[in-house]
C-alpha cells in the first residue's frame, strides 16, 4: 500500500484549489486538480482516483449534477462535498444522493485532512467486507454486539431501548458517514414513521446522556448540525 | 363655492348669533324679520297709503327667514303670520280681521302660497349650497390626505429598497469574501505544517499571524452574514425544531477549534429543550457569548455554559469570573438599543458588532437578552428563546 492515493479535486477557485493540492501532497497524496465539472468528469475517467472532492458552485455545471454522473458508476468512488452555500438542503441533497460527507467554507485544512482520512478509510472497509456485515463493533471504550443486542461501555453493560439500540446499530454500521435525520429515520421507523423527527432527536439526547458524552468533546456521536448524526470512528 | 353671497350671509349671522342654541336662535331670528317687515310697512303705509307694498315687505322677509334659520318650519310659520299681519295690519279695515271683502280671502291664500314657495326655495338652494360646500371641503381634506399617504408609501419604499440594496451588497460582499479568505487561511496552515517555516522562527511567527487574523476575518465575515439574514426583512426565518444541547455543543466545538487553550464548562439541565429556531443563528449568537468571554472577560478558567429551562423559555446563560462589564454594556443588551456605536471607542474592539448581531437574532426569534454582573464578581449574559412558536406571527 505504498502507492499514493490519488484525490480528484474538482474546484473551480485557483486559490482554493492550489492550498488543497498543496496540503495533500504535502500529506502524502496526490492530487489532480479540475477546474470545471466537465474537465473533472474526463479527469475522473483517465485517472481513476481514489476519492473526489467536489465544489457544488462550478462554472460550467452544477455540481449536484457531477455527483449524480458518479454515484451512478461501478467504481463506488467516495465523494466529499465543499460547499460554500450555507443552505442546509443542499447539503442534505447532496448526502442523500450518496455524497459520502462535506465540508463547509470556510474550512481549515486538519478539518479537510480529517474527513479524507475517514472517508477513505470507510471506503476501504467497505471493499474489504463487501457487503457482509460485521456482528461487533469496537468504537474506542464502546462495544456494541448486534446479534447479543448488547452495549458495554467500559467493559460495562448499558441498557438501550429497542429503538435507541437501532440507531446506535445504523451509526455504527456506518461510522465515519453523516447520516441525515430522514435516513435514520426510515431506518428505525419504516417509511411511514412521523414526519417531524423529535422522536429521534429525544433518543438521541437520551443515547448521549446513556454514553456519558461530553457535548463540548464528543467521543462517539458528532452532530451535524441541521443535517443529521455521524459515529466518529475508533 | 364660498364665496356664494347667499352663504357668506348665513354664515355671518350664524357668527353674530353663535351665543344662542339652535332652537331660541330660530326664533328670535323669525320674530326679528315680521318685526322688521312690520316696521318697513307701517312706515311705507304711513308715507305712501299704498297697501300692496306691505305683502312685498313680508315676501322678503319670510326669505331671509328660511335663509337664516333650520329647515323649513319657521319660514312656513311666518309665511303664515305674515298674511295675518298683512290682513290685520295693512288693509282696510286696519286693526282687524276680516275676509267679508272680495278679493281679501284670495289674496291671503296666495300671500300664503308665495311665501310659502319662497321659503321653499331660499331653503332649498341654502341646502345645496352648504352641501356643495361640505363637499368641496371633503374632496379638498381627501386630497390632501391621499397625497400625504402618497409621500409616506414613496418614502417606505424607498427606505426598503435601500435596504434590500445594503442587504444584498452586504451578502454579496461577505460571500465573496469567504472564499479568498479560506483560501489565504488554508495557503498559511499549509505553510505553518512545512517544515522549512516551522524551522525559522521569524517567519513562523508572521505565517502564524496571517492565519489567525484570517480566521478572526472569517469569523466577523459569518458575523456579517447572519446579521444580513435578519436585518434586510425581505427573508423569514428558517425555523425547525431543534435540541438546544446539540447547537450549544456544536458552538462549543467551533470555540474549542479557535480557542483550544480556553475550558469551557457545560452545564446541562434535565429539561429537553427541543424548540424551534434556526440553528445556525444560535449556534452563532452562542459562540458570539463565548468569544465575549474569552476576550474581554480576563478570565480563563471559569467560563461557564448553562441550558436550562424556565417556564416557557429556554434559557442560554453564559457566566465568567472576570472583571464584570460596565453598565452602559447591560443597559444597551437590555434596552435592544443599537451597541455597535457605543462600544465602537471602546477597547473592547469587536465586542460592540458580536452582541448587537446576537441582539438582532435574538430578537428575530421572539427571545429575551440580558447582562450583568454576578454579586460574587464575573459578568452574565443570559438569552431565553420561547419554548413554542408564537402562533399570530
Amino acid at each position: 500500500m505504498n502507492e499514493k492515493r490519488v484525490i480528484l479535486v474538482i474546484e473551480d477557485e485557483h486559490t482554493i484549489s492550489n492550498f488543497i493540492c498543496r496540503a495533500l501532497s504535502a500529506n502524502d497524496y496526490k492530487p489532480i486538480p479540475a477546474f470545471a465539472g466537465k474537465e473533472g468528469l474526463s479527469l475522473y475517467f483517465s485517472h481513476g482516483p481514489d476519492l473526489v472532492l467536489l465544489d457544488l458552485g462550478l462554472p460550467d455545471m452544477d455540481g449536484i449534477e457531477v455527483l449524480q454522473e458518479l454515484s451512478g458508476l461501478p467504481q463506488e468512488t467516495p465523494v466529499i462535498i465543499i460547499s460554500a452555500r450555507d443552505r442546509e438542503s443542499e447539503k442534505v441533497k447532496a448526502l442523500d444522493m450518496g455524497a459520502d460527507d462535506y465540508i463547509v467554507k470556510p474550512f481549515g485544512v486538519p478539518e479537510l485532512l480529517a474527513r479524507i482520512r475517514t472517508t477513505l478509510r470507510r471506503a476501504d472497509r467497505l471493499k474489504l467486507s463487501r457487503g457482509s456485515q460485521k456482528d461487533i463493533y469496537h468504537i474506542k471504550d464502546l462495544t456494541v454486539d448486534i446479534a447479543k443486542h448488547q452495549v458495554l461501555l467500559d467493559g460495562e453493560e448499558i441498557h438501550f431501548t429497542q429503538n435507541e439500540f437501532k440507531i446506535l446499530e445504523l451509526l455504527c454500521i456506518h461510522a465515519g458517514k453523516v447520516l441525515t435525520y430522514d435516513f435514520i429515520q426510515e431506518h428505525v421507523w419504516g417509511p411511514y414513521g412521523s414526519s417531524s423527527n423529535q422522536i429521534l432527536r429525544v433518543n438521541m439526547a437520551n443515547i448521549r446522556r446513556k454514553l456519558k458524552e461530553n457535548p463540548s468533546e464528543p467521543k462517539y456521536v458528532l452532530t451535524e448540525l441541521g443535517i443529521g448524526y455521524r459515529m466518529l470512528e475508533d | 363655492m364660498s364665496c356664494n353671497p347667499l352663504i357668506r350671509l348665513y354664515r355671518g349671522y350664524l357668527r353674530v348669533t353663535r351665543f344662542l342654541p339652535p332652537v331660541p336662535r330660530n326664533l328670535f331670528t323669525t320674530l326679528l324679520f315680521l318685526c322688521a317687515a312690520y316696521l318697513v310697512s307701517d312706515t311705507l303705509i304711513g308715507h305712501t297709503g299704498a297697501e300692496n307694498n306691505s305683502a312685498l315687505v313680508f315676501v322678503l322677509s319670510v326669505m331671509f327667514i328660511s335663509l337664516l334659520t333650520n329647515g323649513y318650519f319657521y319660514g312656513l310659520i311666518a309665511s303664515l303670520v305674515g298674511a295675518f299681519c298683512i290682513n290685520y295690519f295693512f288693509m282696510f279695515p286696519y286693526r282687524a280681521f276680516s275676509l267679508s271683502y272680495s278679493g281679501y280671502p284670495v289674496a291671503m291664500v296666495s300671500m300664503t302660497l308665495i311665501s310659502g314657495v319662497v321659503c321653499a326655495l331660499t331653503s332649498r338652494v341654502k341646502l345645496q349650497a352648504v352641501e356643495a360646500m361640505k363637499r368641496e371641503q371633503d374632496t379638498k381634506a381627501l386630497y390632501e390626505l391621499n397625497a400625504k399617504l402618497n409621500e409616506e408609501k414613496a418614502a417606505i419604499q424607498l427606505e426598503a429598497a435601500r435596504e434590500t440594496i445594503r442587504g444584498n451588497i452586504l451578502r454579496a460582499v461577505s460571500h465573496d469574501l469567504r472564499t479568498p479568505l479560506t483560501a489565504i487561511s488554508g495557503a498559511a496552515s499549509v505553510l505553518l505544517s512545512s517544515e522549512e517555516i516551522a524551522q525559522s522562527g521569524k517567519n513562523l511567527s508572521l505565517v502564524q499571524d496571517i492565519k489567525s487574523d484570517a480566521d478572526a476575518l472569517i469569523a466577523m465575515v459569518e458575523n456579517l452574514l447572519s446579521i444580513t439574514k435578519i436585518r434586510d426583512g425581505t427573508m423569514p426565518l428558517n425555523k425547525q425544531e431543534e435540541m438546544l444541547e446539540e447547537v450549544a455543543g456544536d458552538a462549543l466545538l467551533t470555540i474549542r477549534r479557535r480557542f483550544p487553550d480556553f475550558p469551557i464548562a457545560l452545564n446541562l439541565s434535565e429539561d429537553i429543550l427541543y424548540l424551534p429556531m434556526e440553528p445556525m443563528l444560535i449556534k452563532q449568537v452562542i459562540v458570539n457569548l463565548l468569544e465575549n468571554a474569552i476576550r474581554h472577560s480576563g478570565d480563563r478558567e471559569h467560563i461557564q455554559l448553562h441550558l436550562f429551562r424556565q417556564d416557557d423559555w429556554a434559557v442560554v446563560e453564559v457566566r465568567d469570573r472576570g472583571r464584570g462589564i460596565s453598565p452602559e454594556v447591560s443597559r444597551a443588551v437590555q434596552s435592544g438599543r443599537q451597541l455597535t456605536d457605543n462600544l465602537s471607542g471602546d477597547s473592547s474592539r469587536g465586542m460592540g458588532i458580536g452582541l448587537s448581531v446576537c441582539q438582532s437574532i435574538i430578537k428575530a426569534h421572539d427571545g429575551f437578552f440580558a447582562a450583568g454582573n454576578d454579586p460574587e464578581g464575573g459578568a452574565v449574559f443570559r438569552f431565553g428563546l420561547p419554548m413554542e412558536e408564537i402562533k399570530d406571527e
